[in-house]
């Protein structure tokens, strides 16, 4: 694994090297919050903040996204594919959150029959620098699931921040490519990479939030019909502010969009959430989920007990959003308190 | 009232001329854009017409969906308050085209592309006058391209 | 201003009247807000015994409108047996009005409810704050006097309370809940009796005067980060439509991307179904997950509605919403007339 040292004077040099043959994603302010952008110069980099309001997943799998578009000449349809799927992306400054949520979500889009070619061509063109968390957050909790402030195996290089410079470490065979081209990265000096520990330490040691969930998976798993959810999904309004904010979720739906007056047409996904009622409306009429409390429970079924059924791992990162962007505070770490708490009241369980 | 002018161009002129779509009700606007008609009256040819049966039908998803659809202005016209065939269609149907409009302003699409108006079934020389004039309003204003999508 | 000391007067207060309220038998539930997880959070609370009241609390952190939970009803406030209980709703201003309104749109019976009044003094604009404050994790959140004093883990700040509230709060003509003479059992607290509301709209005066180019970029720069999340029709009481009409496919009225005219024509048209209905309390900002600022679109509908019809939401559960009414004399500035 090769180290470097890439000094935070040079970033603009990374940059104008890199965007020449990628297309250069990173954190940048966009109406006050941070979003991760196309940019077109590196002043407009933001690498010392929090979190981003919306997951990096919005490069990779975008809350609008053209499928095929469509025109008629005559009788004949002619269908046009993405042109743009073969361009390689770079996405820098990725927390290792959300940088295992790639992981995640190439789990989902790749499986069962259908590949879902759109979202994962970009993900094999997509070049993932991460980087580390000096300073996580009150909601965060990566160390729960099996995540780690300074996680690095799901990056393809891995940044520390350590002060004046960053660590530059390659992970991946691609990240090794990378480095290999970047001659001018300076050498590492005796220390960094114990600094670069040392911080990583510090970090894991912050966390306030420790939840054990292999426990709640199992307890999940057995309660389904507990009462304990019409306490949980009480103050819910169903906003899905969760939902759009999560970089585990999925969820999207189908819409063709047709300019008659120019005989064209095309085929777009955007995000949908479970937490609509629209959500599960079948053609017929029925509904599976009218109410909120199967909703609101369907979210935490699928991050930690379905997702652990169908591909061996929990659905959720850690990041927090979930917890920070709900208007009712009904956060996560509460309904998970509650769930474990039918675990140390055993008595109570009641079967489906 | 002046003589009305031939407001027809040439195809050869190549200037861009507004499409506007009129909504127009059954009883009183749209007889009067009849009589126009039939008393050879020449109004602009940039309005397409819509006949609906009161202008309280009108919805403003109808006004809305015509700007995101490419027409560059939508006119609405009724019979005059009081003289409604339903009464009080125009009536419920003014409330709704003042919000519409103070909405539109407020977040800075032109006023002008939105018009209403009444004319009577009698008014076939009024309608016509209308049409001119908020056709001009319109073309000053130039082709919509607040709600154009990018393709 | 001694504001600390009033806000601590005014939650023992409050737990004392739910306290009574609940001792008496005259609600079943009380929905109240008590302490949050996070630094300028609070969260709805139901208690229906005295010995939770303690739990009730009131601060400028107080967002959500409880009437959310009124229509439709939540599980918690219906009996198998009994049907519909009776609840008691914290109300600050807004809350009341909403309540009030729906009860004239005959979503609420009100003689099911009791309006717990709380005399508010406006609430913290979160989302501003967090703006200013900016990568930075705040920790602590309190408001003395005039101050919002924000912590982190090494920084203090310091913020004016009248100018970093709610956009909405700060032109807000009622604060306290509107007493009903028609029902006077249902209000409780501190509520007051508005015969008319005397607005000037100061505050949007100034964005009245920008020329429409300026308007449109205002508009075009706060909605570009619109997610289409419909997190502010959620979280509004009045939006309690089965279906919406962005939902609706027969026909397919208006786009459901993200792209501007799609965006744009959601907002504009939801604002006209908000005229005479929109009761100013600033939840759909609140709620936003991407901190759009909608206030001032909510003010000039207040404003039209009052210009223009005389009219303000919320105020009488008799009176007829503007929308669905009709004066020969209303006036038509607006049509287009001969020369």
């Amino acid at each position: 694994m090769t180290e470097k040292l890439l000094k935070k004077d040079d970033i603009g040099k990374l940059y104008s090297e890199l965007e020449k043959e990628y297309k250069f994603y990173a954190p940048t302010k966009v109406q006050g919050n941070i979003a991760f952008k196309q940019i077109s110069n590196a002043e407009e980099i933001e690498l010392e903040y929090l979190n981003s309001k919306v997951p990096p997943k919005d490069v990779l799998f975008p809350q609008k996204e053209i499928i095929f578009e469509y025109r008629y000449e005559g009788k004949e349809v002619i269908i046009e594919e993405r042109k743009d799927l073969d361009d390689k992306l770079l996405i820098f400054g990725v927390r290792p959150c959300d940088a295992y949520s790639f992981k995640l979500l190439e789990d989902f889009f790749a499986s069962g029959d259908f590949q879902d070619d759109v979202f994962l061509k970009k993900r094999e063109n997509a070049t993932i620098i991460g980087i580390g968390c000096n300073s996580p957050r009150q909601s965060c909790f990566c160390t729960s699931v099996g995540g780690h402030p300074f996680q690095k195996e799901s990056t393809d290089i891995f940044l520390s921040d350590l002060g004046d410079n960053y660590l530059v470490e390659a992970i991946s065979e691609k990240g090794e490519n990378l480095v290999k081209k970047l001659s001018w990265l300076v050498d590492i000096k005796k220390g960094d990479v114990e600094k670069s520990k040392e911080l990583a330490k510090l970090a894991e040691d912050s966390f306030t939030t420790k939840f054990n969930f292999d426990l709640v998976t199992k307890v999940l798993d057995e309660n389904f019909e507990h009462p304990v959810w019409q306490e949980i999904s009480e103050s819910c309004i169903g906003c899905s502010s969760c939902t759009f904010l999560c970089p585990t979720c999925t969820c999207f739906d189908v819409i063709d969009e047709n300019d008659e007056y120019n005989n064209r047409g095309r085929r777009i996904r955007i995000w949908d959430t479970c937490q609509s009622c629209l959500y599960t409306l079948e053609t017929s009429g029925h509904n599976p989920r009218p109410a909120k409390i199967q909703r609101c429970r369907n979210r935490i079924m699928h991050k930690f007990s379905y997702y652990p059924s169908n591909y061996d791992c929990l659905g959720c990162v850690g990041c927090g959003r979930c917890i920070t962007a709900c208007p009712v505070n009904n956060e996560l770490r509460l309904i998970i308190d509650k769930i474990l708490e039918i675990e140390e009241k055993s008595g109570e369980k009641v079967s489906a | 009232m002046t003589e009305p002018s031939v407001e027809i161009k040439q195809s050869e002129n190549k200037e861009w001329e507004p499409k506007i779509i009129a909504f127009l009700c059954n009883w009183c606007s749209y007889a009067g854009a009849d009589l126009a008609g039939v008393s050879r009256i020449q109004y602009p040819p940039n309005i397409r017409i819509v006949r609906v049966p009161c202008s309280g039908r009108i919805n403003a998803y109808f006004i809305i969906k015509s700007l995101t659809d490419g027409w560059d202005g939508v006119l609405v016209s009724g019979c005059h308050p009081g003289d409604c065939h339903y009464i009080s269609g125009n009536l419920v149907a003014r409330r709704r085209f003042a919000i519409l409009k103070e909405l539109l302003e407020f977040f800075g699409i032109e006023p002008g592309r939105v018009n209403f108006m009444w004319a009577s079934a009698a008014e076939g020389e009024r309608f016509a006058v209308l049409v001119r004039k908020a056709t001009e309003i319109v073309k000053k204003l130039g082709p919509n391209t607040k709600f154009e999508k990018k393709w | 201003m001694g504001l600390e000391t009033e806000i601590k007067d005014i939650e023992t207060n409050l737990r004392e009247i739910a306290k009574g309220l609940l001792k008496e038998k005259k609600v079943d539930v009380i929905i109240g807000y008590m302490e949050g997880t996070l630094p300028m959070l609070s969260q709805p609370i139901i208690i229906d015994n005295e010995e939770d009241v303690d739990k009730l609390l009131w601060n400028n952190l107080c967002y959500v409108n409880l009437a959310k939970y009124l229509v439709p009803r939540v599980p918690r406030f219906v009996d198998p047996e009994k049907g519909n209980l009776k609840v008691g709703v914290v109300s600050k201003g807004c809350v009341g009005r909403a309540l009030i309104h729906l009860a004239s749109e005959n979503k609420i019976n009100l003689d099911e409810i009791t309006i717990i009044g709380i005399p508010c003094n406006g609430v913290v604009n979160r989302q501003r704050i967090e703006m200013e404050i900016g990568e930075k994790e705040i920790l602590e959140v309190s408001v003395l006097g005039n101050n919002v004093i924000v912590k982190g883990k090494d920084f203090e700040k310091e913020f004016p309370f009248d100018e970093y509230m709610n956009d909405l709060c700060k032109g807000c003509k009622i604060r306290k809940p509107p007493l009903i003479s028609k029902y006077p059992d249902l209000c409780v607290g501190e509520c007051e009796e508005y015969s008319s509301i005397v607005d000037e709209f100061t505050d949007i005066e100034e964005y009245d005067s920008k020329t429409p180019e300026e308007k449109w970029k205002y508009i075009t720069d706060a909605l570009s980060v619109c997610t289409r999340c419909y997190a502010c029709r959620e979280a509004c009481p009045m939006c309690y439509c089965n279906l919406c009409f962005v939902d609706q496919n027969k026909p397919i009225w208006f786009g459901k991307t993200t792209d501007l005219p799609d965006v744009i024509v959601y907002h504009l048209i939801r604002a006209m179904h908000m005229a005479g209905r929109c009761v100013a309390c600033g939840a759909c900002s609140l709620v936003c997950p991407m901190g759009i600022d909608l206030n001032k679109i909510n003010r000039k509908l207040e404003k039209i509605v009052k210009e223009r019809f005389g009219f303000t939401s919320g105020l009488d559960p008799d009176a007829k919403p503007p929308m669905v009414d009709f004066k020969m004399e209303d006036a038509e500035e607006f049509m287009l007339e001969e020369d």
